[in-house]
């Protein structure tokens, strides 16, 4: 039973995979209510716990936990600050509910550690009072250790994968991850003939930005319009950084009329909104191009976004600040 | 040589020191052998440092102690103690032993100290019991 706890555990890559698994297996070496992994990294901690807990039983895990990672740790961590994720089970038979007035009788909480460095804490919580055994806690231990190991690949993995996809100025998707998912959609639309939009959007006169308040104002304003983009789009669009002030948008099952629409939107926010740069507050515009798959005839992602990036210069060439969508050769 | 007061050496040509020094390295090899069967080596390495980072501001020679996963050693102290009272030394590792037992109870309530209560408690008290004799 422990050997495959832990198989399952280290098979598991997610945050919220690695607590499940543990949680699934654990009702066959422990009689527990409730089992808590607490992560460090933005103090999440997640709950698998019998469906009948009353919420108080809860909060008693939950503030007992806080408590011990303090303790082991250089700051106090107040609940308020901790972010309960709670995964309900049927972990006991009907006549062996969790009484609604039940508080925390017996808890095993050990740290979880890699290297010297505590990552968070794990812990086995009961109504019952000395639920726990010399045996239940080198059990735990043993199941802490290859938690710790998951939970810190995970963490690398997090890490590698944001350098592989943001762009670390604007936290924007980059360029290569822009390639891969435009592949993604493309497919997806050219199979199912359903709608797919790009838009291009470059900031007006950057340049001048850059040469008069210097790179470090410019990469500000970057960060900026890149906020603001990321406010007007849908859930489910694509925002990435394309070039140097260029952006790059993909807005799945969107038409013309859609993604104008949003294009407007963004056009209006920027044009409105007052931009500190050093001690000077300036107004910014963009320009933007739109591409619409099946409207205009791409056979490729390549030439859709070469048609973004023409509707953008005809948006240039007719004076900046505003929205052009690619004008098909007749023809084409 | 004029001794240090309060320090004496036995007849065996050892000082004080360094009897309450094999008592207590004993005793904590004692706690690692329990604790670590049921927490490991790790975590128990981890509960000790925290606990000489408390304490060592009060009793800096706890500085000297070595601990790592592969086990504790107080080797590095023994030049440090000389010139300290036994009295003092034992005072410092009974305040180790008493934070360790009260991080045990932290995370696992009676758990591990009901295994280390009848191993340790009778070497807490010879150590009182050779701190005593004058």
């Amino acid at each position: 039973m422990l050997r495959s706890t832990l198989n399952a555990i280290g098979m598991s890559f997610e945050l919220k995979e690695i607590v499940e698994s543990a949680g699934t297996n654990l009702p066959n070496l422990f009689d527990f209510s409730s089992f808590g992994v607490l992560w460090k990294e933005g103090l999440l901690l997640y709950l698998y716990q019998e469906e009948s807990c009353p919420p108080s039983f809860t909060q008693e895990v939950v503030k007992n936990m806080a408590t011990v990672f303090s303790m082991l740790g250089e700051e106090t961590i107040s609940v308020d600050r901790v972010a309960l994720q709670v995964e309900k089970r049927k972990l006991r038979p009907k006549q062996m509910m969790i009484e609604p007035k039940a508080t925390l009788k017996s808890h095993l909480t050990l740290p979880l550690t890699i290297e010297g460095e505590i990552i968070g804490c794990i812990s086995l919580n009961s109504d019952q009072p000395n639920a726990f055994d010399a045996q239940d806690l080198q059990f735990l231990s043993v199941i802490g250790y290859q938690m710790a190991a998951s939970l810190k690949h995970f963490q690398r993995f997090s890490s590698i994968k944001n350098i592989a996809i943001y762009d670390t100025l604007t936290n924007l998707y980059n360029r290569r991850y822009f390639d891969e998912r435009l592949e993604v959609e493309a497919q997806k639309s050219f199979f199912s003939d359903t709608s797919l939009s790009l838009v291009m959007v470059d900031i007006d006169h950057f340049k001048r930005v850059n040469d008069t308040f210097g790179h470090t104002e410019g990469d500000k304003v970057l960060c900026e319009i890149a906020s603001l983009l990321k406010a007007s789009v849908r859930k489910k669009d694509t925002v990435a950084r394309y070039g140097g002030e260029e952006f790059i948008l993909i807005l799945p099952e969107a038409g013309l009329e859609e993604s104008s629409m949003i294009s407007e939107r963004i056009r209006r926010l920027v044009e409105s909104t007052p931009f500190e740069v050093g001690q000077a507050r300036i107004n910014l515009t963009v320009s933007l191009g739109i591409s619409n798959f099946p409207s205009h005839h791409a056979r490729t992602k390549e030439e859709l976004v070469k048609m973004a990036d023409s509707a953008l210069y005809d948006a240039k060439r007719g004076g900046r600040n505003r929205v052009s969508i690619f004008n098909e050769p007749k023809g084409g | 040589m004029r001794m240090p007061s309060g320090i004496k050496e036995d007849k065996g040509g050892k000082w004080s020191s360094d009897l309450v020094l094999d008592l207590y390295s004993n005793l904590l090899m004692e706690i690692w052998e329990v604790v670590s069967a049921l927490i490991g080596e790790a975590i128990l390495a981890l509960l000790f440092n925290l606990s000489v980072r408390k304490l060592g501001e009060k009793y800096a020679f706890l500085n000297s102690l070595k601990v790592s996963e592969e086990g504790i050693s107080l080797e590095g102290m023994r030049e440090d103690c000389r010139n300290i009272a036994p009295i003092e030394i034992h005072r410092g590792f009974q305040s180790l032993i008493s934070h360790l037992s009260h991080l045990f109870s932290a995370l696992a309530e009676g758990v591990i100290n009901k295994e280390l209560f009848p191993k340790v408690f009778p070497k807490v008290r010879e150590a009182e019991r050779i701190i005593s004799q004058k």
